[in-house]
Formats: structure tokens, sequence, C-alpha cells
């Protein structure tokens, strides 16, 4: 119970460093942000009212308390293009994101485990040979390539799954409270809607997973070998125990800790590269929302996409270690 | 140099070997070895398939993709390098004054890294190129400012672990001044973990400046790196499969070289990868 | 006890000219050896690091990944084991007729299962005892209390980190005789112990398994320890079996040169340190796959015919043994 309180703790601190990060981003634009708010034509005086509202002639801590204070309160601004308050928006563009990410983190998850299990109990067999072939390629594939190829091959020539966007134009008028189209789907029992909104992000989710099962299949088989290696492997083999007792009851829940850890990071790192995929296969998202806004140079929605998904980072890991924290005993005695 | 030409044990490892240093030569000989001027627009001959005058094809704009492609490598590989040494130099210097600090100050700082390190560079590159403007330069910087807690970590390890060694003890009796100390004892402990990392960041940092690149926030149209190619390729994508293949597997190839030579090396020099006896 | 030295009669394990190979390039280990085990007997095998005893034991058991029985001829309780397909069939009695004890007990456990719950496995591949049913739980209480952990209703539920070195390997002890094992394979089992524990877990070995009629071999590279636990003792040297020999004998009749300089270099014996002999030499590993005798380099007996002369043959059911060609320690 103590070491899930340090966790929480640890996630506070972070919290904190990373508004202190989006506060110092979205002050580090050159120039004076009254002045362009202002106007063009604005006078000294009119510059200086403006730089009065917006608070930028207190002391930076005063700045910064004033930014905490509406962080807290979900208060990051209006956007410069929709003219929607930031919040709004976020909550609009962030669960497509994370749908995405989702669904990506399952296919990888799906495919790592078992073949860095498998790899590893044959490790040195052609078949490991292979794998690993395939995962030292795969880390080196540009997600944003290989989404445009895929999108090209399977649903361009071989129309397997659709070409983009989120939805059938059929199903467009498909409303969701919470933003989670696959859920909400799922809940209401409406499998149609399911099955094409899944059908819609099969292809950009496995583009954005590629990368990160390539990596997550090799750390995981070194995980595993690692296992494997050790007396107690020997000792149940001793025992009598099959190889699938010891691949699954032994070797797994040891081996799977070290990863999993990782793939707590990944998840993260996953959310920050949805911009590759949501631009090529026409999705709403965070990502894209961001290249937006950076076009436009509206800096605090930018910053404010940035605070969302380190906020989403920290709970992925604060998930993760709670999960270990259960799974490994170890841990209970903070070890 | 003999050294690193004879570790390769596979016949990938050669291949990937050999990839690495043409691309480094690519990056300092590529636009004088271009058959054509990367730059040179002519648009009667825009979106030509691959052919005998153009074996690579040409892009939107009329330009010899191979041209283009070589003059990339440039780009793309200057950037990189821009990255990691920054990055290398700001990791190095505050992970051992870190590790020779100890302490509080020790603690605070990795855990600083920690958090830091949890941040997808993409974003953080996003945010820089907001306040910033859009551009190849506010792309290295903010990849820069991302990468160097790794290199922070890890050289703050290595560090902590060879003051911890005998033979530091012996050279605090002699009276050894501690910056001898970092570049006599540290630094050549260090350089077999760090060329490892490097290596591996290398095609890491590639695929995240191409990324950039792509989504408009690192290099600028019309400049011939790789990922903006993609981008320019892309809507033409159907009709001239050449303006996106071929810059992709540039990239692709170059990270799968450097990542195969990151692997050899590590096996050659990462000690806790030796295999029990 | 074997004071005489006699033929062993119904083996329980017995090995005739076995050589031991690795997998990939098929390169010698151990070769030629001889020996058998008495049903009951407790047998030590002794041997520098190197010298192969443990890849000889691991590979006979069919639990070594990189080494293969090439050749030679093992019985098992009267049944001969084929040397196509051996693991396989090794395999099967693994678990049922033969239990392991390893030697570093901070990693023999599986840090994230109860200590109750892998007897309880034991028990369930052993015996086919349900996992989770009482009787299992309570067999794995009296098999703790057995092997001298107190509190043992506590320490059923508890996580193998919560337990000393020591504690652990009488964990392990308890799950390998858990199984009612016909043989007992003690591979260094005290090596990561202090002195003191080594004593106690040693005795425990061979006090548990006298009562049930279990044989035990015990490997170790420490003679004196072998010397005082075991009733016969077999030296290995360079994948080479040297010597085999009853433990009584070993200060009081003479053996083998090897053995002999084994023992001129051990302290803790009637022994000034200045009478201790380190042996000159480096060691030679096992593999060298040799013909004659891996010792001839370093012996002070050894005449030019020792290193390329055939070793003398040993049919493996000999009470006492010696590879030397002139005869020393026969």
């Amino acid at each position: 119970m103590r070491y899930v309180l340090q966790r929480i703790v640890f996630s506070v601190a972070s919290l904190f460093v990373l508004v202190v990060i989006t506060f110092t981003l979205g002050h580090i634009m050159p120039g004076d942000p009254a002045i362009a708010a202002a106007g063009p034509n604005a006078g000294a005086e009119r510059i200086a009212e403006v730089r009065a509202r917006m608070g930028l002639d207190q002391p930076l801590i005063v700045q910064f308390a004033i930014y905490c204070g509406n962080v807290l309160r979900g208060d990051f601004g209006v956007s410069w293009f929709t003219h929607q308050p930031i919040v709004n928006d976020l909550a609009r563009e962030l669960p497509p994101s994370l749908e995405l990410v989702i669904i990506a983190m399952t296919i990888n998850l799906a495919i790592a485990l078992p073949l860095g299990l498998v790899t590893a109990r044959y490790h040195g067999s052609r078949f490991d040979d292979l794998v690993r072939l395939f995962a030292i390629a795969g880390a080196g594939l540009p997600i944003f390539w290989t989404a445009i190829l895929l999108q090209q091959t399977v649903a361009a020539q071989w129309d397997l799954l659709p070409l983009s966007g989120r939805i059938s134009f059929e199903n467009r008028r498909f409303e969701a409270a919470s933003g989670f189209f696959l859920f909400e789907s799922l809940l209401r029992g409406e499998f149609r809607i399911f099955r094409d909104v899944l059908a819609h992000l099969l292809l950009p989710a496995f583009a954005l997973s590629l990368l990160f099962t390539a990596v997550g299949v090799r750390i995981t088989r070194t995980a595993m070998i690692g296992e494997f290696r050790k007396d107690y492997v020997v000792l149940a083999r001793a025992k009598g125990a099959s190889e699938a007792r010891i691949m699954f009851r032994h070797v797994f829940p040891n081996g799977a800790t070290p990863s999993l850890t990782v793939f707590g990071m990944q998840f993260g790192w996953m959310l920050g590269a949805t911009v590759l995929v949501e631009e090529i296969f026409g999705r709403p998202g965070v990502g894209r929302y961001a290249v937006k806004a950076v076009t436009q140079n509206d800096i605090h929605s930018v910053v404010a996409v940035v605070f969302v998904i380190g906020v989403v980072f920290l709970l992925a890991n604060l998930l993760v270690d709670i999960l270990l924290y259960l799974l490994n005993p170890a841990k209970k005695r903070g070890l | 140099m003999r050294a690193i030409l004879s570790l390769p044990k596979t016949w990938i490892e050669r291949i990937a070997l050999v990839i690495a240093l043409l691309i480094l030569f690519l990056a300092v000989f590529g636009p004088w070895i271009a058959p054509y001027d990367p730059t040179q627009i002519d648009l009667r001959n825009r979106l030509a398939p691959p052919s005998a005058t153009h074996w690579l094809g040409t892009d939107s704009a009329g330009r010899d993709v191979l041209s283009r492609l070589l003059a990339g490598a440039q780009v793309t590989i200057l950037s990189t390098v821009t990255v990691i040494a920054a990055a290398l130099a700001i990791g190095l210097a505050v992970g051992i004054t870190s590790a020779f600090v100890g302490g509080t100050l020790d603690n605070l700082l990795m855990r600083f890294s920690d958090i830091w390190l949890s941040f997808p560079p993409l974003i953080l590159a996003l945010g820089f190129a907001a306040a910033l403007g859009a551009s190849l330069e506010a792309a290295i910087v903010a990849l820069i400012v991302s990468w160097w807690p790794n290199y922070a970590r890890l050289s703050r390890m290595i560090t902590a672990d060879i003051l911890t060694r005998k033979f530091i003890a012996s050279a605090d009796a002699l009276g050894v001044p501690t910056h001898r100390k970092v570049t006599h004892y540290v630094l050549p402990n260090a350089f077999d973990v760090m060329i490892i990392q490097v290596t591996l960041d290398i095609a890491a940092v590639m695929l995240a400046i191409s990324g950039l690149s792509f989504i408009g926030v690192g290099a600028q149209i019309p400049a011939p790196e790789w990922g903006v190619m993609i981008a320019e390729g892309r809507s033409h994508v159907s009709s001239a499969w050449w303006t996106v293949t071929f810059p992709g597997l540039m990239i692709f190839v170059t990270a799968l070289g450097f990542n195969v030579v990151g692997d050899m090396l590590r096996r050659e020099f990462d000690p806790t990868l030796q295999r029990r006896g | 006890m074997h004071a005489d030295a006699p033929h062993v009669a119904d083996p329980l394990l017995s090995l005739r000219d076995v050589t031991v190979a690795l997998r990939e390039g098929a390169r010698t280990m151990v070769s030629g050896v001889s020996f058998s085990v008495g049903r009951g007997e407790i047998f030590g095998i002794v041997g520098e690091s190197g010298s192969g005893k443990t890849m000889l034991t691991r590979t006979l058991f069919g639990l070594h990944d990189d080494a293969v029985v090439a050749d030679g001829r093992v019985s098992f309780d009267g049944k001969d084991i084929p040397v196509a397909g051996y693991q396989r069939h090794m395999r099967r009695l693994l678990g049922r007729r033969i239990g392991l004890i390893a030697q570093d007990p901070y990693a023999s456990l599986n840090p994230a299962m109860r200590v109750g719950m892998q007897i309880a496995e034991a028990l369930y591949l052993g015996r086919g005892i349900p996992m989770r049913s009482a009787r299992a739980r309570q067999i794995a209480i009296e098999l703790l209390r057995d092997v001298g952990i107190n509190e043992a209703e506590r320490a059923v539920d508890q996580y193998p980190d919560q337990f000393s070195g020591g504690m652990r390997q009488r964990i392990v002890i308890a799950m390998a005789l858990s199984q009612e094992p016909q043989l007992l394979i003690a591979d260094e089992p005290t090596t990561a112990l202090d002195a003191i524990t080594q004593r106690r877990i040693v005795d425990l070995i061979v006090e548990r398994s006298r009562t049930r009629g279990v044989s035990v071999i015990l490997i170790s590279h420490n003679l004196e320890l072998l010397r005082q636990s075991v009733d016969r003792v077999a030296v290995l040297y360079g994948g080479q079996l040297l010597n085999l020999l009853p433990a009584a004998e070993i200060g009081t009749r003479p053996a083998h040169p090897y053995t002999e300089a084994l023992l001129a270099c051990m302290p803790g014996r009637v022994r000034r340190v200045e009478d201790i002999r380190a042996i000159p030499g480096d060691p030679v590993g096992a593999g060298a796959g040799r013909i004659g005798c891996a010792f001839a380099p370093r012996c002070a007996h050894a005449v030019p015919a020792c290193a390329t002369a055939p070793l003398p043959l040993n049919d493996g059911l000999a009470g006492r043994f010696s590879a030397c060609l002139l005869g020393m320690g026969a």
C-alpha cells in the first residue's frame, strides 16, 4: 500500500513538472504576445491595456500561479482558430485518439507478448531468427510511410478496409456522448456501427502499432529469455512440469513485469505519434488538432495538447505500476 | 576502423554496415554526385515514372527524385547528427556532474530526467514549432530538448558505477583532480556504452525528424528532406507511387542499417548481454 | 554400508561408458564415464569447476539445454534408456522418480509464486494431488515442518523472498521430497550458503533420504564435505572419471593421484597450513576430448604413456575404481 502511495506522490510531482514545462513553452515565444493579441494598429495604450488584461505585467511567479489555477479548473484558454474554449476542443478530439491508441496497443500486446514468449523459448531456432529479423526491420519503418502504403494497398487497391475517416458516410449521424464511438456503440448494442467504427480503426491502428510492436517483441523476448535461463525453470522441469506449464505459469508472469513497464510508456508515445496517422487517414484527433494549431500559431492549444498527453502518459504509467504491484508480490514489501 | 570492419558476423550485418557507411558518405558528398540539380523544377516533366533518364522518376515539380534523395541524405543526416551531438553534450555534462555531486541534487536531476523522458518527442516538437515557428531549426531544438535526458541518465549511471570502482579510490589517493578523472577515467569507460546508444538513436532521431517534416513542422517545402518529399508526393501517390515509395525506402533502409549496426556493437561491447558460461 | 566396495547389485542408476557432448559442434565434454548408484545409496561426485560434473548430471537427467548424451548405456531402475530421444525418455521420469536440488537457493524458487503452491505443484505433477486441495496444503505444511521450517502454517502462504538462503534450500528439499522420488540429485546444494548452514543442509538431505530409502547423488567441489556425508565418491576431472571409492577410504587408503592431490590441498583436516600443497598448473576443462589421462600434465607420478594410452576399463558396477594407468588407487 505504501508503494502505491509512493507512486501517486511521484505522479503528482511529475504533474507539477509537466505544468512547469507547459508554462515555459507557452512563454518562450519570441516577440511580445500582448502586441500580437492587441492587433496590428494598436497604440501603446491599447497594448498596455491588453497586457494588463492578459496578466502579462505581473511577475512570472504570479503568472505561473494563475496558470496553475487555470489548469486545475480545466481552463486552458480559448483557441485562436476554433474560437472555442480549448478544453471543449480537447474533449472532442481526445477520445478518437484514445480509441486509436487503445486498439493499437491491443494489437501490440497481442502480437508482442506471445511472439516474445515463443521466440524466447525457441531462441536460436530459425523461427526465432526470422522473427528477430522482422522485429529489427519493423523498428525502422517510418509510421507515416507505412500508413500511406497500407492505405494504398489494403484500402485503395484491394478494398479490404475503409480508406479514411472514422465512420462510414451512412452512419455519419452517430452520436456518442462520451466521444468514444467504439465503446458506446458496443454498450448500446449497435453492432453494425461497432463493426463499422472498428473497420475504420484497424488500418491506422495497425500502421501506428507496427514500430512499437517490433520494439515490444524484442523487449519481451529479452525479458523472457532471462527468465528461461533461471534455475527455477530447471527445477520446474525437474518437477515434471510440461513446457506449456513452464511458459505460462512460471516464465510469463515473471518475465512480463519488466516488459509491462515499457508497454506502459509506449502508450504515451503512441498517443504522441497519432498525429502521423490521423492526417493520412483523415481521422479527427489531438494530433491533427495540434498540427492545425501550429500552422495557425496558436501556441496555447498546442501547449494544452502537450499537457493532456502528458497527463495521459502519467496515468498510464501509474496504472501499470499498480498492476505490477498487484502481480508481483515482491513489490508489496517495497523491494 | 579495422576493428569495426571486422565485427559483422552475418550477411545482414555486413550489408547493414555497408549501408550505414554509404549513408554517411552520401551525407557529405550526396549533392555532388547527384545526376541532376535537386532543386531544378521542370514542370513539363512532372510525375514521370522511373526511366533511363530519371532512374527513380520525377516528383510533382519535375525534379529528379534520385537527386533529391541524395541531397536529402545530407539534410537528414546533418540534422540527426546535430540533434544527437548537442543532446549528448548536454546529457553528458548534466549526467556526469550529477553523479559526481551526488546526494539530493543527483536524485532530483534523475527524477526530473525520468519525467522529461516520458513526453513524446513529437508533441514536444509541435510545441516548439508553435512557439518558434515551424522550421527545421525549431524541430532540431525540440528534439535536442527531448533527447538529452536519455544521455544524462545513461552517463549518470555509468559515472556512478565507475565512481564505486577501486581504481577511483587509488586515483583519489594520488590526488588526481576531478576534471582529469572525467577525461581519463569516466569518458573512456563510458565510450562503449554510449556508442551503442548513439548508433541506435540515429535511427530513432531520423524517424522523428522525417516524421516532423512530414506533418509540416520540421524541414519545410521545398527542402529535399525525405519526410518532406513524402508529404509532397502524397497527393499523387495513386498515380505516381515512386514519389512516396523511394523516399520512404531511404528512411527505412537507413534506419534499418543503423539499427543493425547498433545491435552488432551492442553484442560486442555490452557485457550485460554476455551469455552465461 | 560399502566398506569392502563390492559390486553394486541391482543398481538404481547405471552408467556404462557414457559420453556427453555439446549439441552445437558435437564437442565431447565428458567421456567414458561408468558408475552405478545403488538403491538407498548416498553417492557423491566431486570435481573442480569445469570438470564436467554439473554438465554430466544435468544432461543425464535431461535438464541441460546445450548438451546431450552422445554415447554409452544408461539404465534407470532396471530399464535401459536409449540414446536416441534420450531427453524425451528421461523427462518422463522427472517429477515422479527423480528430484533435483540446485545450487542457488535464491534462484531455485519462482519469486512470483507462494511457497506452498510450489510444493503443491510438485505434488500435483508427481502424485496427481489437486493443487488447491486441502490435502495438498496439509502435506505441504507437514513437509515444511519436516525440513525444519518453524511456523509451517504461516510459511506455506509466504513468498520465497521472505526466507533466508538456508530456509529456501530447505523448501526446495521439501519440494523435491514431496514427489517421493527414488533418486535425489543435489547439485552443489550448499555452495551459496555459509559453513554452518552447509553442514545442516547436507545432513538434512542425507538424513531424510536415508529414512525414506531414497538414493542421492550429491555433487560438490568440496571433497571433505563429501567424505563426511556420503557412502561412495566419484572423482571427476577434465571430463573423465578418474576415481571411484568408498568415502571411508578417503585418506586412509591410497587413492588415485588426483584424489590424493585434492586431499593434500584442502584445509580442514588435521593439517598444518604449511603442508597444504596447491596442485601445480591450471585445471583443464572438460571437453579437451583427449586420449590418455586428463590429469597427466599435472601429475607428479605421470609417465609419458599416461598422456597417450587409453584409460583402464570400468564395468560400472564395481564398488571401487581407479583410472590410473600405473594402478595407483586401484
